[in-house]
């Protein structure tokens, strides 16, 4: 049993699964940047009781399935028990039954809809309270309340407009559109839905268009001659990766709610963002799934520090509970679900390509995957 | 041990059951496993409960997985030789442990057997080997399905209670009258609660939003 050995200094191998080539790598890239750095940091700094962190990672390639069976190949040939990863919610799905049927630890650093607590998964992204409730309500009080929504069709955004939905119905709001283009959408596919948005005038563009897709939405959107000061594009997922992906002039002025942004001012992510980008080139920027990425390692890091094991039952019981000062803020791993809690945030993008922060929370908001301590009006308690 | 002590012992049958031997019947099975006496006396006993089988060897880089039940040889690289994905199965699987040959422990657990089956064979260890295979696989596969239905029940129950705003603030119902509404209208249409509320919260929202008929 290599993975329980306590006095040895062999190393501790550890899964990592994003994928860097295909529709997903524009951003699941920047997860895997922000993982490697976190592991390289620990290295460099003595490793964790002495023993150094090596990755095992392998390239999916974008195809969900692909990460169902590389998590296979990690847990039952390459011995390891503690993978980071995944991005989109059809690719945790396919680790799932994995890393559940052999107690695996999936670490999962993306935002997504909620609705899930595993016992084999640390969730580090943000679900839906903490994202769409703030956005919500700043894009009512700003903008107006007829939202028309866009998404890629999979799992993610339908989960997601259907809480935007609901929060729009409880606080006086409507949805006066909804589409869905294909993950691998090109440009043409949003002509029709930018004439749709033309006709209809709504106050708002929800999108929760992910991948290279997200670029051609904006790109579209531009074309059109829009304004996004009268009618700007909200989203939950354009991140800085996304933003230059597509040009700062098209990402200008467009809304982003999320737990980080680059521009946050304090110790801990001057630290994240200097490190970063001498690591990988001073124009790259980070986001919030490189900073998830980046933290959940860290955060794994002191709870091995002090179990001295990756026995999936003693890790995760350390893990629970445990805080971290993040480059976001100081993010806590809430014991009754295994969901970090996490900043809000509401950026608006500039012209550098970066969001200025227009709205947060006073801390960090309680996960809550399943909604229970939402009721209809809360959007203007949360 | 004779013919005649080897006939399945004589089984109750509780009326409009199966019994667990006539449940056997017409399943079918895959024996990955070298030809040899043991083998033979494997492959007779699933016969005797009337299974169809098909023995396979060399062992294959990927395992059959199109059977009711999989007794496989161990080996070392088992799990990856296995058609699908640990916590995916397919089949029911037996592992048939060498008699003396030193195994891995990892590399049983990683193959997630429902039950093993050691060297040398005897009638009464295949039999028990096949009931719990049977069992445990059942098991699982109804604890996933119950853990899928209650993931649905869920954002079930959310739907019909926005559904219940909706109904008490636009047609001034009280909450048991909202849900009885729903509770009928499911009846009559023969489709489920949940189906009721998702078309009553579609259609409010096609029709879009309108202040005075705000379920707040």
């Amino acid at each position: 049993m290599s993975r329980l050995q306590e006095e040895s200094s062999a190393p501790w191998r550890v899964g990592v699964l994003f994928s860097r080539t295909g529709f997903m790598s524009v951003v699941e890239d920047t997860q895997y940047q922000g993982t490697l750095l976190a592991i390289e940091e620990i290295n460099d700094a003595g490793g964790i009781c002495g023993r150094q962190l090596v990755p095992v990672a392998y390239d999916p390639g974008s195809d969900a399935s692909a990460y169902g069976h590389f998590a296979k190949r990690l847990m039952i040939e390459d011995d390891v028990s503690t993978i980071f990863g995944c991005y989109t919610s059809s690719s945790r799905k396919a680790v799932l039954p994995v890393v559940e049927r052999l107690n695996g630890l999936l670490w999962y650093p993306t935002l997504y809809e909620g609705f899930e607590a595993s016992p084999n998964v640390i969730y580090t992204g943000a679900s839906p309270n903490q994202n769409s409730l703030a956005l919500c309500r700043h894009l009512m009080d700003t903008f107006g309340s007829r939202f028309y929504l866009v998404g890629s069709d999979y799992i993610y955004p339908r989960e997601s407009n259907r809480v935007m939905r609901e929060l729009l119905k409880a606080n006086g709001g409507s949805a006066v559109g909804e589409r869905y283009v294909s993950v691998q959408a090109r440009w043409q596919d949003f002509l029709p839905i930018m004439q749709d948005i033309r006709r209809l005038k709504p106050d708002v563009i929800f999108s929760t268009v992910v991948g290279e897709a997200t670029a051609y939405l904006y790109q579209a959107y531009a074309n059109m001659g829009l304004d996004p000061r009268r009618m700007p594009i909200a989203s939950l997922t354009t991140t800085e990766a996304e933003i230059a992906a597509m040009g700062f002039d098209v990402g200008e002025g467009h809304i982003t709610a999320a737990s980080y942004f680059q521009g946050i001012e304090s110790d801990a992510n001057r630290a994240f963002v200097t490190a970063f980008k001498k690591r990988y080139g001073g124009d790259v920027s980070t986001n919030m799934c490189a900073e998830a990425s980046y933290f959940q390692v860290h955060l794994f890091a002191r709870a091995l520090e002090q179990v001295n094991t990756l026995d999936t039952d003693v890790l995760r019981s350390m893990v629970l509970g445990t805080s971290f000062e993040a480059p976001q803020g100081t993010v806590t791993v809430n014991p009754a679900s295994g969901h970090a809690d996490l900043w809000t945030r509401i950026g608006r993008a500039n012209r550098a390509g970066q969001f200025d922060i227009i709205d947060e929370s006073h801390g960090a908001v309680h996960a809550d995957p399943f909604l229970i301590g939402y009721g209809r009006a809360t959007a203007h308690a949360g | 041990m004779s013919e005649a002590l080897r006939k399945p012992a004589p089984v109750r049958e509780p009326a409009g059951r199966k019994s667990m031997i006539q449940e056997l019947a017409d399943l079918s099975a895959v024996v990955v496993a070298p030809v040899d006496d043991q083998t033979n006396l494997l492959v007779r006993e699933l016969q005797r409960f009337r299974m169809r089988v098909r023995q396979v060897w060399p062992m294959p880089e990927s395992v059959p997985g199109d059977a009711d039940v999989v007794y496989c040889e161990y080996c070392a690289d088992l799990a990856r030789r296995l058609p699908w994905i640990p916590g995916d199965a397919r089949s029911a699987l037996v592992v048939i442990v060498p008699a003396s040959d030193p195994i891995q422990p990892e590399a049983l657990a990683h193959a997630t057997p429902d039950a093993v089956l050691s060297r040398p064979f005897t009638s009464n260890a295949v039999l028990s080997s096949m009931v719990l295979a049977r069992s445990q696989f059942g098991y699982a596969r109804r604890l996933r399905g119950k853990i899928e239905r209650l993931d649905e029940n869920l954002r079930s129950m959310r739907t019909v209670e926005r559904a219940k705003a909706i109904l008490m603030a636009t047609r001034r119902m009280q909450e048991t009258e909202a849900y009885g509404f729903i509770r009928r209208q499911a009846m009559d249409r023969r489709v489920s609660a949940s189906a009721v509320a998702a078309a009553i919260v579609d259609s409010f929202e096609l029709l879009g939003y309108d202040q005075h008929t705000d379920p707040q």
